[in-house]
């Protein structure tokens, strides 16, 4: 096509599209810092072939344009793109970025434990029918919080998009799809909510208190469910003569996930919790996404005839402990998962079911292309790890539209790296989320400092059995601050310290047989679990080890 | 059935045998010794060949006469033998006989293992108890003999061998203070967080906090040794100043000087190898009890010629990965690579009497069937040196003899007569008199 | 590096699983031809010199010289036993979690939801013979979950290990464990109700007086509804209904009960309810009031000798069996026990030592009769021609202590062959070998340190210990 009708075409289109265009501010200015230009760079779209030297035009926040014969704008900011491929933003799968702590559940009358009597239901959220750990109408939007060290944490390796959920309790709640930069909650959050999520932990000390009774609960939920949408459709439609049911605002956010309208994510990783999983969402005609899905592929033909998708954990596991004489070999179970989930995602692409890759709470960030390389070098053909990154996420959460190639139109979030993406040597060079750059920290030195922020469930072992503890952790850099609740009691933590390598030390008050006492805890992180040793003044010292709340094991 | 050949057996004292008959009442009376001569049996003599039709002559607990042509002396009380079998009395080395009763529900019957970790004056002997329904609930399966031991703590205290009859513990007593027990160091987790020490959760902590317990055990035998020498000074000379007496060292000084055995309680391979080796370092005489990994470190084992007492012949293997029969066959895999082993169901009480059936599970995986009668008779005698009188049917032993049916080893053989110290016992027990009570009720 | 990998993954796929058949494929029962074996038919007698066909997963001939088809495996089995495979009619064996127990009354929880294909012990229970299992949740309360018929296929997804057309279960607990009576106190801690044996009642009375209304409910509203469509349905309860189930015979009940006392008050209850226990579970004090069990029509399903280790237990004698059998009451053994149901079959002998009963009586207690129990027996439980081919061959007499098993077949596929497993373990070593080089299990430079290894599973009494409060 000629080029002075190709632009006049574009301009054409510009005019009449303009109004349709969103703009990033209500103020609907145009400033000159929002055009970009990526130049003579290698461009992987996803949705078409890759253009080995094109130029990428940003504007408004979006793609304005992307292809071998565009040229930059004048009043773009050119960056020259010798040398550097441009990828659609990554998107991380699922992960809880930008989730404050979540307050610690209420321990039931007392610290009862299993002897509690039937307690009342502690009352959790605001004007909720059931405890914590069972409130479907918990949203993380209304949670979310920009900033941190974890999303710098992300955005360093090129994530520009995360599914953050909250991690802990039975229905987890609603999550959100956020691009990882913003100043407000509302500028980060692309949709939501995006799924309701299940978890299988048990409650503690309370109904259900096992595995077999947290499927019960769910199953009872949503026949509840059912039922109350039944009786309120009755009685909205003639209220006369009829008594008002009662609202419950947890059965009524079950109403869109048994209707199939909001999709199901389960945190499922065995080949049997992936199987519990398929068949409670047959049961129950629920939309499924499994998350997790380490064994996934010996479900691969039923999850594709069920037209599941899997947000697949990019965490493999590894062996992380030393060899030492005295200790028993390790299974051949476990030796041949570790080896054989570096294969489930190739698997998974022959057989046809959808994926996407998730951080999996990946402590070092740095691991996921590690990772990423490994499960392209057992069996995944490195064009649809790409794919899993980006536009397979963005299917799978119902943002094609917006998210997930490099196409005019779409939000311009890009990841741009000096080499091939999963190449050892690449780095990342520029990130952009919504038409900004990000400002990428240079890779910490030395080892990596896993930030400690989050819910901690702790089990202290003092020489009668554990008792479990719950720890929220907040990390800023070498300062760590928090508080412990549960059955030893209450309080905030003091004299807190984190140094490299891990350690982790902190003092604080607890309630023992009606005696305040302090205790001193000293334990090292390694692999997301810390573990070290107690010493409560005038008792006989113990050990501890803590996991992170709503982990999967 | 068994009632009816009471009277044939104790045709000298028949109103003592209605008496006896009733377990209560056994637990007040004794039966005396006396003569007795089984005669036309097949007797498994264990230390030698069987005979095939021969007699065995018993006077004053002991056995008098063995072979195929003996004379019974005038007056002997006879038992025909006839279709039947005589083995010795089956030993249990690795039970808690008669220091519990009800383990669960009911402490004030628990009396195994006594507070803090250092405890070798507590003698099992004391605290035995003689009328326990377990005692002839055992013995009836023809089990004659346990080693009783305390548990808990690192030095749990002193073992005893007993004979399962007796109205007092110094009538049950084959060797009061027969070994002493140690708990070796366990790497397994488990077992519960009592004590003074706690669970760490670790590995290396617990190899850490392994080291220390030794180091205590170690510190206490130490302190024996120099006592024992104190107090033989002494003893020599009077010019020495006196040395008090300790009632906690005092026990220790026969087994740091090598004269007495010292079990030690060790399962796996790491456990097994430290207990050898500390044995080696304190100069003490190892049996290794339990031994599931014993198979593993056999050289070893052989080597230094420790014995071990198998208690885990009825145990799950413990790694997912272990063969399905890798206990089953530990046994026989000792015996081929030449190690001193015996069979025990390592039970505090209520299944002893089921012996026999870990022997046979051990021949029907490898081991010869005569070497698994030996491994319940014999072989324990002699690991706890005491085959001059027990474990074998010879001449001069004490008289513990069971008279069966068939294969002392098969469920399915009854048990038709027992002597234990040249003693006539009734086949009667809580379970008997129970089954008696309730068969017929309509 | 790639090489080691690929190879390893070809080494994994062939070891994977203790079984050879692959796992894709459902499974097709090979034709078997067992030749001159003695064979324990349970119901006929037994048979010696005899062959057993297995064809297309059923039992198709018992007999002397049958012939098979050409390609039909021939086994010889001159000198080996023929037994029906094992039924454990008290197990928990592959469950992730065993009690629900922070509630007294958990009949919405379904042992079926929380089964683990994967459990070793499975495994080393086809060693023993063992083919059929009754999953039962624990005994932590008077009301417990539903149970599972298992067949123990091994190797294979859980939904293939469903035993079709078995009866629905479910677990019932009386006495110590309920009450939690072995538990301290904790201070300023209140107990769970119910405390005591009379409490125990209460809770099952008031379940069923629960349950009975919620049918009348449910009863009355489908009346209505056929005229008034707008009528709103009763609120579904799961826990209720199973127990309307069992007032409509549709569900047996398993209890777990040891002493005398309650299992007559159970017995009361049931016919003051209308409704039939089908099995007392454990049943130590059984014998005392065998008649009354008998008349009720349960069954009981029982140790064969633990006794002692509680006080609920001490008055328990191994005569139990023979005393309740020759009072007309369905007797089963059970192991209760990862560790004792590789032995079931010496357990079962022991009746014929400890009150006399016949070798065929004592042969029902693990094969015939817990089938019985368990609404199996027209599928399983004896050698008959168009029963499923769920059996054992062993190397001796299965009551002598010297035997062993050989093959162990479930629908006519080998889960368990002695042979098989020997020859399987040199190549095992060979892949771990393969595996311990590969990448992701190196032990790391600065590792951690390893877990302490485990305790085990307790051997009996329903879990009740691995479920202490956290």
């Amino acid at each position: 096509m000629p080029k002075v009708r190709s632009r006049l075409i574009v301009g054409l289109l510009a005019l009449t599209l303009a109004p349709f265009i969103p703009n990033s501010n209500t103020n609907a200015q145009r400033s000159a810092i929002d055009t970009y230009a990526i130049t003579n760079a290698r461009i992987v779209t996803v949705s078409g072939p890759v253009i080995e030297r094109g130029t990428v035009v940003i504007r408004n926040g979006l793609i304005a344009a992307a292809g071998a014969n565009v040229n930059a704008p004048p009043d773009a900011r050119v960056i020259d793109g010798n040398g550097l491929t441009v990828y659609p933003g990554l998107i991380d799968a699922y992960t809880d970025l930008a989730l404050p702590e979540a307050s610690p559940a209420p321990s039931p009358g007392g610290g009862g434990g299993f002897f509690a009597a039937p307690p009342p239901r502690p009352v959790g959220g605001p004007n909720s029918t059931q405890p914590v750990g069972l409130q479907p109408e918990v949203m993380v939007e209304d949670v979310i919080r920009p900033g941190g060290n974890e999303i710098e944490s992300a955005r360093n390796i090129g994530i520009t998009t995360a599914l953050t959920s909250p991690r802990t309790g039975i229905w987890m709640g609603q999550s959100a799809l956020i691009n990882l930069s913003g100043d407000t909650p509302q500028a980060m959050i692309v949709r939501s909510p995006v799924a309701m999520h299940v978890g299988f932990t048990p409650l503690r000390g309370t109904y259900p208190g096992s595995l077999m009774g947290v499927f019960a609960t769910l199953r009872q939920m949503m026949l509840d469910a059912q039922r109350y949408r039944d009786s309120m459709q009755i009685y909205e439609r003639n209220p006369r003569g009829i008594r008002r049911p009662d609202t419950d605002r947890s059965l009524a956010a079950l109403v869109p996930v048994i209707e199939g309208r909001m999709p199901v994510v389960m945190l499922v990783n065995s080949e049997r919790e992936i199987t519990r999983a398929l068949d409670l969402a047959s049961e129950f005609k629920l939309r499924l996404i499994v998350a997790g899905g380490r064994e996934s592929d010996r479900v691969a033909e039923r999850l594709a005839k069920q037209n599941v998708p899997v947000l697949l954990s990019l965490n493999l596991p590894r062996r992380t402990t030393a060899a030492l004489p005295e200790a028993d070999p390790e299974p051949l179970r476990v030796l041949r998962e570790r080896v054989e989930a570096q294969q489930t995602a190739g698997k998974l692409a022959k057989a046809g079911v959808r994926f996407a890759f998730q951080s999996g709470s990946l402590t070092d960030m740095s691991e996921l292309m590690v990772n990423a390389r490994r499960v392209i070098e057992n069996g995944l053909p490195a064009a649809d790890a790409v794919r899993a990154f980006t536009i397979w996420p963005a299917q799978i959460l119902g943002v094609e539209s917006q998210l997930g190639s490099i196409e005019a139109g779409k939000i311009a979030n890009l990841t741009v790296t000096r080499g091939d993406l999963f190449d050892r040597n690449s780095r990342v060079a520029h990130v952009f989320i919504d038409g900004r750059p990000v400002d990428l920290r240079p890779a910490a030195g030395g080892p990596s400092r896993s930030s400690l922020s989050g819910t901690w469930i702790v089990n202290v072992n003092l020489g009668q059995g554990d008792k479990a503890i719950t720890l929220n952790l907040q990390q800023e850099g070498d300062r760590l601050a928090g508080a412990i609740s549960g059955p030893l009691g209450a309080g905030e933590i003091s004299n807190a310290s984190v140094a490299g390598g891990g350690e982790v030390r902190f003092t604080v008050v607890f309630n023992v047989e009606g005696q305040t006492k302090e205790a001193s805890f000293a334990g090292r992180l390694a692999n997301n679990e810390i573990r070290g040793s107690v010493t409560i003044v005038g008792a006989a010292p113990g050990t501890f080890t803590a996991t992170r709340s709503g982990q999967p094991n | 059935m068994i009632k009816a050949l009471l009277v044939v057996f104790l045709s000298a004292a028949s109103a003592f045998a209605q008496q006896i008959g009733n377990p209560t009442m056994q637990q007040g009376v004794i039966p005396p010794r006396g003569t007795f001569a089984i005669r036309n049996a097949r007797i498994v003599t264990v230390s030698g060949a069987d005979i095939e039709n021969g007699t065995i002559v018993i006077r004053d607990g002991k056995i008098e006469a063995v072979g195929a042509n003996v004379t019974v002396p005038a007056g002997a009380q006879t038992i025909d033998g006839t279709g039947l079998s005589v083995y010795p009395g089956m030993i249990d080395a690795g039970t808690n006989m008669g220091l519990v009763e009800v383990p669960q529900g009911a402490n004030g019957t628990v009396d195994t293992s006594e507070v803090g970790d250092l405890n070798p004056n507590a003698k099992a002997i004391i605290a035995v108890n003689p009328h326990s329904a377990h005692i002839a609930v055992t013995r009836v399966e023809g089990i004659t003999n346990t080693l009783t031991a305390p548990t808990g703590g690192l030095i749990s205290g002193q073992a005893s061998l007993i004979n399962l009859i007796g109205t007092a513990p110094k009538e049950m007593a084959v060797v009061p203070q027969a070994a002493l027990v140690i708990n070796y160091p366990r790497i397994g987790g488990g077992g519960g967080g009592f004590g003074g020490f706690q669970q760490p959760a670790n590995l290396s902590e617990t190899l850490t906090a392994n080291e220390r317990q030794l180091e205590q055990i170690r510190k206490m035998l130490r302190d024996a040794e120099a006592y024992g020498r104190a107090q033989d000074a002494y003893a020599k000379d009077r010019s020495v100043p006196r040395p008090d007496r300790n009632v906690v060292l005092e026990p220790l000084v026969p087994y740091v000087r090598g004269e007495q055995p010292v079990i030690f309680r060790a399962d796996r391979e790491a456990e097994i190898r430290g207990a050898v080796r500390f044995a080696e370092e304190m100069k003490l005489k190892p049996i290794i009890l339990g031994g599931n990994d014993a198979w593993k470190v056999a050289s070893l084992l052989r080597e230094k010629n420790v014995p071990v007492i198998l208690t885990g012949i009825f145990s799950l293997p413990s790694r997912e990965d272990d063969a399905y029969d890798v206990l089953y066959e530990q046994a026989a895999k000792l015996q081929q690579a030449g190690v001193r082993y015996c069979i025990s169901t390592g039970d505090a009480g209520a299944e002893v009497r089921n012996l026999a059936q870990y022997a046979g599970m051990a021949a029907a995986f490898g081991l010869s069937k005569a070497d698994a009668v030996k491994a319940v008779t014999l072989y324990p005698a002699q690991i706890l040196n005491v085959a001059d009188r027990l474990g074998s049917i010879e001449v001069g032993k004490m008289a513990n003899l069971v008279v069966t049916d068939g294969d002392l080893l098969e469920i399915r053989t009854s048990i038709k007569y027992l002597l234990i110290d040249g003693r006539p016992v009734v086949l009667t027990s809580r379970h008997t008199e129970l089954n008696d009570a309730f068969k017929n009720r309509k | 590096m790639k090489r080691l990998i690929a190879r390893s993954l070809l080494l994994s796929m062939f070891g994977m699983l203790p079984v050879s058949p692959a796992r894709a494929q459902r499974q097709t029962s090979p034709e078997t031809l067992i030749r001159n074996a003695t064979v324990l038919t349970v119901t006929r007698g037994t048979l010696e010199n005899t062959d057993v066909l297995l064809r297309n997963g059923k039992i198709a001939g018992v007999g002397k010289n049958l012939n098979a088809s050409a390609n039909a495996r021939i086994i010889d089995g001159t000198g080996k036993f023929v037994m029906p495979g094992i039924i454990d009619c008290h197990s928990h064996s592959m469950l992730d979690t065993i009690n629900e127990g922070t509630l007294a009354v958990t009949s919405m929880v379904r042992t079926e939801d929380v089964m683990n294909p994967t459990d070793v012990d499975l495994y080393r229970e086809l060693a023993g013979g063992v083919t059929t299992l009754n999953l039962l949740h624990g005994s932590a309360n008077p009301i417990g979950g539903l149970n599972t018929v298992v067949k123990i296929k091994y190797g294979r997804p859980a939904s293939e290990f469903l035993f079709p057309g078995a009866m629905p279960g479910i677990k019932f607990a009386l006495g110590e464990n309920v009450k939690q009576s072995s538990r301290p106190n904790q201070p300023g801690v209140q107990r769970r109700y119910p405390n005591t044996r009379m409490g125990v009642e209460e809770v099952i009375r008031d379940a069923f007086t629960r349950a009975r209304d919620y049918k009348r409910t449910w009863d009355e509203y489908r009346a209505a509804a056929g005229k008034n469509k707008d009528l709103m349905p009763p609120k579904r309860d799961l826990q209720l209904e199973p127990l309307v189930e069992i007032l409509e015979g549709k569900r047996y009940v398993h209890a777990h009960c040891y002493i005398a006392s309650e299992i007559l008050m159970l017995i009361n209850l049931a016919d003051e309810f209308g409704f039939k226990i089908k099995t007392f579970q454990h049943a130590l004090e059984g014998y005392k009031v065998a008649k009354e069990i008998a008349a009720h029509g349960a069954g009981a399903s029982i140790f064969a000798d633990s006794w002692g280790y509680k006080i609920e237990a001490y008055d328990a004698i191994p005569y139990n069996a023979a005393i309740m059998t020759r009072a007309g009451v369905v007797v089963s053994m059970n192991s209760d026990s990862d560790e004792r149901a590789r032995r079931l079959n010496i357990e079962a002998a022991k009746a014929m030592h400890w009150g006399g009963l016949t070798e065929e009586q004592a042969l029902k207690l693990v094969t015939l009769n817990p089938a019985i129990q368990l609404g199996i027996q027209e599928r399983v439980g004896s050698i008959e021609v168009g029963k499923d081919a769920d059996i054992a061959i062993w190397n001796g007499h299965p009551f002598s202590v010297y035997s062993r098993v050989d093959t162990t077949f479930i629908d006519g596929v080998v889960y368990f062959d002695r042979q098989q497993d020997l020859a399987r373990r040199p190549e095992l070593a060979k892949e771990r070998a393969a595996l311990e080089q590969a990448e992701p299990n190196k032990p790391p430079a600065q590792g951690q340190s390893p877990q302490r290894p485990g305790r085990r599973r307790p051997s009996h009494e329903d879990g009740i210990e691995e479920e202490m409060p956290r």
